[in-house]
């Protein structure tokens, strides 16, 4: 599995969404990405990918596409 | 009753940490002991204890009072790449002084090793455990000075009183992990720590004040952490229970 699909299913396994949802998916946008969804994303992410996430990263990680940002300065890139 | 679980005890060198090692060892679970500097009687210690009880015991060193060191911390406990149950912040620091005479290096140090340190590596602490299966459980300790504020402990009180305010917002967050989160307040307990920071005769006046009429042993606070991780205090979150002798 490469980064993408494990990025990806990080969000699939956290929100009960579909894959074409994630392009444009945001903080807040869905009920179950609130702030307790978040701590769960963000635990799964760092299994995931063997990161620990800073926690300015983890406030800074406000979209699907913003997280691919953060991800490149673990030197994840997807 | 918790066998094959894993528990994370800081501060689990001496005193109350060492009685809380020695309690879940004894119980057949795994262990991620923390001190704050490599000392190789504590790691014999860990061994005999590891051998004795059949568990796996990972003796790790950093300190609390540098988040430099708590991330290095981290990191050595995420490469053990197990699952964590029970977190036991255990690990905490006491200054004794007047609240004008009270300096502020002490001041800063204190709640630098007992809240900031804690705060922040519980934040990461906790994150892994969501991805634990199974029972889950924080105890913070904390200290019946945090509820009691004794003279010449502002600062300590102060920090103590800030885990507990600590553990009862966590254990409304981390609830929907099924993580429960509740804090300890011991009182007098017989420990180095206790004994070189308590003058003899604030001793012997709050040993008026306790029912009980004796000192705590390390062992009794341990057997409350133990109750808190096990399945017997299933619904018990975000309280924090005096461990005192009745003191009044």
């Amino acid at each position: 599995m490469n980064n993408l699909e494990n990025y990806k299913k990080a969000f699939l396994s956290t929100f009960p969404i579909k894959e074409e949802q994630l392009e444009k998916l945001e903080y807040n946008q869905i009920d179950e990405w609130d702030s307790i969804g978040h701590m769960g994303l963000m635990s799964e992410l760092e299994e995931k990918f063997k990161i620990t996430l800073d926690t300015d990263d983890i406030v800074d990680f406000s979209s699907f596409q913003k997280g691919k940002k953060i991800l490149k300065k673990y030197k994840i890139n997807i | 009753m918790l066998k094959s679980k894993v528990v994370l005890i800081t501060g689990s060198s001496r005193g109350i940490g060492k009685a809380i090692l020695e309690k879940f060892a004894a119980e057949g679970i795994h262990i991620i002991a923390c001190s704050n500097k490599k000392n190789n009687i504590h790691i014999d210690y860990c061994r005999k204890l590891s051998r004795k009880y059949k568990i796996k015991i990972y003796p790790l060193f950093f300190n609390f009072n540098n988040q430099d060191n708590i991330n290095d911390g981290i990191e050595k406990i995420k490469k053990l790449n197990i699952k964590i149950n029970y977190l036991i912040n255990n690990a905490g620091i006491i200054t004794t002084s007047s609240f004008q005479m009270t300096k502020k290096t002490d001041l800063t140090e204190i709640f630098k090793v007992n809240f900031f340190g804690q705060f922040y590596f519980t934040q990461h602490i906790s994150k892994m455990m969501i991805k634990t299966d199974g029972s889950k459980s924080i105890v913070n300790i904390s200290s019946s000075s945090g509820l009691d504020n004794d003279i010449g402990r502002s600062v300590y009180s102060a920090s103590k009183a800030s885990i507990i305010s600590l553990s009862s917002t966590l254990s409304k967050e981390l609830s929907a992990f099924k993580i429960r989160v509740n804090s300890i307040a011991p009182g007098l307990t017989e420990t180095d720590m206790m004994r070189n920071n308590t003058k003899k005769e604030y001793i012997e006046k709050t040993l008026s004040r306790i029912s009980l009429k004796r000192i705590g042993k390390p062992e009794e606070i341990a057997n409350v952490v133990f109750f808190l991780c096990s399945d017997l205090s299933s619904y018990v979150n975000g309280q924090t229970i005096r461990v005192d002798g009745g003191m009044h």
